[in-house]
């Protein structure tokens, strides 16, 4: 329990409003950082009066990065556009993605409420945990065929057991005593559910989500490894076997940034749904 | 002294009682590793009794008050209430807990109308009892706030506010204001001996502090540990008392000691058994 008036720095720095120039202040810091490393990256692949201390063939210069998206925005990439690369990483992330929160959270709560269910799922989910999902690439390539089912599958592969599982610990790690509290009020089991357990296990829920974008995002360059002749991740791999360095970045940057998104969005709906978190 | 002994197990029947415990216990755990919380115990609590259980840490209290509210279930023995055994948590015994029990998804108001609505009630009834009871408590503007925003004292209002809007039969409270600061305690000690007045619910109260079990309590049931018993019972007049300086008065101050000598010996009992 916190008094409003005696809360930590770590909790004020999450009422953000209170504290404007704080946030301003680490924001310059933030644009500082990345000012920094631009500026490395400037200085390094010689974009001024020196000659390059790093050849463009190993790291390119911004300029050249830049040039070559519009490039690349232009002409597409090996037969395709830029867009439609893109558009089909697109695809297969946000259908495993999607897959895996609408089934993986449901399961990840049954598992949480029920014994039963849980003594079904939970060992074979802790037993694939482990497994390197890009070791079985093959396996999914020889049973699911070489389209996008596969790609699908490996993706989800490692980023289903996460969500599942975080949505079972968090549904256990809710306050026992605040589901008595709910009983005692007359509570059915149902609203014991849907008004306690559920709530208070989003922000776990979220916390799984929020770590898998990330493997998942990895998943995806293993996904297009072979098998394909599209995507964002396929074409920083074909590039790289020509050493085109250039086409290389400008993808990784994409991946970058739709990753970063990913988390941010993913972040905005977390200080929305659950501002009261970690509050207690 | 105002406070005089009784036989808190037999001086009403069954029939008479609101809650009666009967051959009570409860051993948690099995085999080596069991822990006596409670060995069999009787108790009788009438209705309107403001009961006080008192006593040092790890004799039972909480263990009392958890399968009172049907949390757990005795070893042996049965509780009852009205004479109808107790077997889950129910709505005619509400509890107010130490603290952070409080729903913090949702509103104050949101809380406190949880009752009404999880007990059958229209969003709208239940909106209009919550602020009633917001009102009685003095948090009607702070209806739309989160718990996390209300300072400790004004958190545990909500608890209880929560607790009475149901308008349980028999109100379970376990060191409700442990964590208060002193004057936010008597304060609000204030509010519920007033409460308990008006409204003459049965009220089971627990607390480390003699002086709040005086000043509150009609019967006091002072328990000691390992393994956890009644160690002696008591009827108290001060409970009853419109005296607002009641705690200073000589009867008080002697029973307060009558009390603490009472505890201590039987820590010096444990210290030769050990
Ligand atoms: N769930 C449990 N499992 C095992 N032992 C328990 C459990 N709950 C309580 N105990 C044990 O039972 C005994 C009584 O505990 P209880 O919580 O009832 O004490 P208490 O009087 O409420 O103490 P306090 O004043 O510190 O709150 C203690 O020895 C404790 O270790
Ligand atoms: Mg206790």
């Amino acid at each position: 329990m916190t008094d409003v008036y005696s809360q930590s720095e770590a909790v004020l720095d999450k009422h953000d409003e209170k504290r404007p120039r704080k946030r301003l202040n680490d924001l310059w810091l933030t644009l500082a950082t990345f000012s920094g490393l631009l500026a490395a990256w400037l200085i390094a692949t010689g974009t001024g009066p020196w000659d390059p201390i790093i050849q463009p063939l190993f790291l390119p210069s911004p300029a050249l990065v830049i040039q070559t998206f519009f490039q690349l925005l232009e002409n597409g990439f090996q037969g395709k556009s830029l867009g439609q690369h893109v558009g089909i990483s697109l695809y297969r992330f946000s259908t495993a993605f999607i897959f895996c929160i609408l089934i993986g959270v449901p399961l990840g709560l049954l598992m949480g409420m029920n014994r039963r269910v849980r003594a079904i799922f939970e060992p074979p989910i802790q037993a694939i945990r482990p497994v390197p999902k890009i070791a079985l690439l093959p396996l999914f390539l020889i049973w699911f065929g070489i389209g996008d089912l596969s790609k699908i599958i490996v993706i989800a592969a490692p980023v289903f057991p996460i969500i599942a599982i975080s949505a079972m610990q968090a549904v256990q790690s809710v306050s026992r005593m605040k589901i008595q509290a709910a009983q005692s009020l007359g509570a059915s089991r149902w609203t014991v559910f849907a008004r306690i357990v559920l709530p208070a296990s989003l922000p776990g829920i979220f916390t799984g989500i929020r770590l898998s974008i990330s493997i998942a995002v990895t998943m995806l360059v293993a996904a297009e490894l072979t098998a394909t002749s599209e995507g964002i991740a396929w074409m920083a791999l074909t590039a790289a076997e020509f050493l085109a360095t250039n086409i290389v970045i400008v993808a990784v940057v994409i991946m970058a940034v739709i990753g970063f998104g990913l988390d941010r969005l993913f972040w905005l709906l977390e200080r929305r749904i659950v501002h009261w978190s970690g509050k207690d | 002294m105002l406070i005089e002994p009784y036989a808190c197990g037999t001086h009403c029947s069954i029939e008479e009682a609101k809650l009666a415990f009967q051959n009570v216990s409860k051993i948690y755990g099995a085999g080596a590793d069991s822990v006596t919380a409670l060995t069999p115990m009787d108790l009788m609590v009438r209705k309107g009794d403001f009961l006080c259980i008192v006593g040092p840490s790890g004799c039972g209290k909480t263990t009392l008050l958890n399968l009172t509210a049907g949390f757990d279930q005795p070893t042996s023995g049965k509780i009852m209430i009205d004479g109808v055994e107790i077997s889950k948590p129910g709505a005619e015994r509400g509890v107010v807990f130490q603290q952070g029990a409080l729903f913090n998804w949702m509103t104050v108001l949101e809380n406190v109308a949880f009752g009404p609505r999880a007990t059958g009630h229209s969003a709208s009834v239940a909106r209009e009892m919550a602020m009633e009871t917001l009102q009685m408590v003095g948090l009607k503007d702070f209806a739309k706030k989160y718990p996390y925003q209300l300072s400790g004292g004004m958190q545990q209002r909500v608890g209880i506010a929560r607790a009475l809007t149901n308008d349980p039969e028999v109100l379970l409270m376990d060191e409700p204001f442990a964590a208060l600061d002193q004057q936010t305690r008597e304060v609000l000690l204030e509010e519920i001996r007033l409460l308990w007045k008006r409204t003459g619910k049965t009220i089971l109260w627990i607390t480390h502090s003699i002086e709040e079990a005086l000043f509150l309590a009609t019967h006091i049931v002072v328990m000691s540990p390992r393994p956890g018993r009644i160690r002696a019972a008591f009827q108290s007049g001060f409970g009853r008392s419109d005296d607002p300086l009641i705690s200073v008065t000589p009867e008080f101050v002697a029973a307060k000691r009558h009390i603490f000598e009472l505890l201590k010996s039987s820590q010096k009992d444990e210290v030769q058994i050990q």
